[in-house]
């Protein structure tokens, strides 16, 4: 698919505190892609200055292959939706919505068409003359993403919208941007500090921190294959174990050896493993890894178990209760082994 | 609650005793010959409502306003700016901007007066760099002074909304196709309204009923609303000070009640 966007070398300073590093990262027509890192490290600063807020002390942005350096905010075809909104208390939803679509001087009938259309799109029909101040905080939401919807452009960025919802509403919200994305065809740049929200929403997750790429990829990918162990812990929990490669396909940790599915490392290289919590079954100790149960919590769907394997605690999701003092072995498949470089 | 209501006694009795009793004498004196020192004779009367239709009332009510108009149309095109550019700068230099406005408003206002006064007479400290003005008695001198006296209470409301507003507005607008410019009179003006209209308000109320300030730097020709009353009283016209207090009380109302409509929340009032 083609790229929309192509960020090239971008840093940004603020005083002596350098919040993006040499950013390089494009972006494809219709792609939702997440920018996920824990705060500061620089997310949102880049977000800041595609919408045109912020402009970089180096590197270069270019969007549908034309340099967007010097193009004001005014002047891009790029809408934001603010983290808390924004929404101009001033004005009601009608005007709020046909903020942009006036300046743009549509006939009347035209801008009157628009908003009722984005407004059924966004659930809020027959909102048009509510005050923004008697709106919740869901539908104050959706009035942020009809303003900035309505305007059709070819970049959506979202910086952290979804941040200030309560639980429930925020769940049925990634399910509506999603489905919204693919009927608008707008390219999406979604901001969180949300593992979850950019698992469930994204067809790429560029995992950040310390203003730099750490990894990019489906969120399968993040997930399943970490490259790192800040990308292992900061995407769900792991257990991360040092250990050694051995050799292709052979991999050695808490004393054992082990199959595996990763290559391309070097004879006996210092590696780390993860192993993701649901991912490791618990049974009666034979052989293997074996621990000491030293703790179960309830989590609803699953129990949390906490597993003492010689002064190293594990943790594991797993349906089926034990108890506390239980001698256990740790089993699980090959596949289930990720091997990080350190 | 009650614990604490009782500490508010005082406050209420000191209202009682100097604010609501004399405006009863006010309203009293305005509509009846009552009068402090010959209460013996009381009858209602609209006798001295005459006097507003006096070329003496209709001037200075029209100084009053004329004076009190173009210094709160200077204190807003010279504060709106000030205001403006005070909220928008880093905030370790927002309390020294907020200290340079507050600390001259310490200093007592008749000393400032009587300074401006100086400044104005041909012969004055300022000689000694060469510059002589002899100014006292016109225009531009009272009005040069009510600038200077009242311009920190035209800056103080509209950097209080300005400094609450938040800039992701301003992206906000600059996001959706508003230029700069538009930004401004399409999103920050609109904003700071309850300001403008507090801060209009807290120029044009002083300035109207400003009473030593006419005094010492028009030099006893230029007569307003306050210098009236002070007049009328040396003459012993109670009845007449009273009606011209009266109407100065009917116009603080009416403009508070202003204030009230647009700022329903009481945030630019300090």
């Amino acid at each position: 698919m083609k790229k929309l966007i192509e960020i090239k070398g971008l840093s940004k300073s603020f005083d002596d505190n350098l919040v993006l590093k040499s950013i390089d990262l494009y972006i494809r027509e219709n792609e939702f892609i997440t920018l996920l890192g824990p705060s500061g490290c620089g997310k949102t600063t880049l977000l800041r200055v595609l919408a045109g807020f912020e402009v970089a002390d180096e590197g270069t942005v270019l969007f549908d292959g034309a340099y967007l350096d010097d193009t004001p905010p005014h002047q891009r075809q790029i809408n934001t939706v603010f983290q808390k909104y924004a929404l101009f208390p001033h004005l009601n939803v009608y005007h709020n919505i046909a903020f942009g679509l006036k300046l743009k001087k549509l006939p009347k009938d035209e801008i009157d068409r628009l908003v009722k259309e984005v407004l059924k799109l966004v659930k809020l029909e027959g909102f048009e003359h509510r005050n923004i101040k008697t709106l919740s905080g869901g539908q104050q939401q959706r009035v942020a993403i009809a303003r900035a919807v309505v305007n059709k452009p070819k970049l959506l960025l979202l910086d952290e919208p979804l941040a200030a919802l309560d639980l429930k509403l925020r769940q049925d919200m990634q399910y509506e941007l999603k489905e919204m994305q693919q009927a608008l065809g707008i390219t999406f740049v979604f901001v969180t500090h949300d593992q979850e929200e950019a698992l469930t929403m994204s067809d790429t997750v560029v995992v950040m921190r310390d203003g730099e790429i750490l990894q990019i990829g489906t969120p399968e990918d993040i997930y399943n294959e970490p490259k790192t162990r800040f990308v292992a812990s900061f995407i769900g929990e792991s257990n991360i174990i040092p250990g050694t490669m051995l050799r292709d396909y052979r991999v050695k940790f808490e004393g054992l050896e082990f199959d595996c599915v990763d290559k391309g490392f070097n004879l006996n290289e210092a590696i780390e493993v993860v192993l993701r919590p649901e991912d490791i079954e618990l049974k009666p100790a034979t052989d293997g890894i074996v621990g000491t149960v030293t703790d179960i919590i309830f989590k609803g769907v699953h129990y949390e178990i906490i597993v003492d394997v010689k002064g190293k605690e594990y943790i594991i999701h797993s349906t089926d209760a034990q108890r506390v003092g239980d001698k256990v072995s740790l089993v699980f498949e090959k596949e289930d082994i990720h091997v990080m470089r350190l | 609650m009650n614990s604490v209501r009782r500490l508010v006694w005082p406050y209420l009795i000191w209202l009682g005793l100097l604010i609501v009793v004399p405006s009863v004498f006010i309203v009293l004196a305005t509509i009846s010959t009552f009068h402090i020192f010959n209460e013996y004779s009381f009858k209602f009367t609209t006798e001295s409502l005459q006097f507003l239709r006096d070329p003496i009332f209709i001037n200075a009510f029209r100084n009053s306003w004329k004076y009190a108009g173009m210094t709160t149309l200077i204190c807003f095109f010279i504060g709106y700016p000030v205001a403006y550019y005070f909220a928008r700068s880093e905030n370790r230099n927002k309390t020294l901007y907020v200290a340079l406005l507050i600390v001259p408003i310490w200093s007592n206002m008749i000393v400032r007066i009587i300074a401006w006064e100086n400044i104005f007479k041909p012969v004055s400290i300022i000689n000694l760099f060469g510059l002589s003005f002899d100014l006292i008695g016109r225009d531009s001198a009272i009005i040069i002074a009510m600038v200077s006296m009242y311009l920190p209470f035209m800056i103080f409301p509209i950097y209080a909304v300005l400094d609450k507003m938040d800039t992701a507005l301003i992206e906000a607008s600059r996001d959706l196709g508003a230029s700069a410019t538009q930004s401004f009179f399409k999103v920050t003006l609109p904003l700071s309204l309850g300001g403008i209209v507090s801060g209009v308000i807290m120029t044009l109320l002083p300035a109207m009923t400003a009473f030593a300030l006419p005094e010492r730097i028009g030099g006893g020709t230029i007569i307003l609303l306050g210098n009236l009353i002070e007049k009328e009283i040396f003459r012993g016209s109670f009845s007449i000070a009273a009606t011209v207090s009266f109407v100065v009380m009917i116009v603080m109302l009416g403009l508070f009640m202003l204030i009230i409509r647009f700022d329903k929340e009481g945030e630019t009032l300090l």
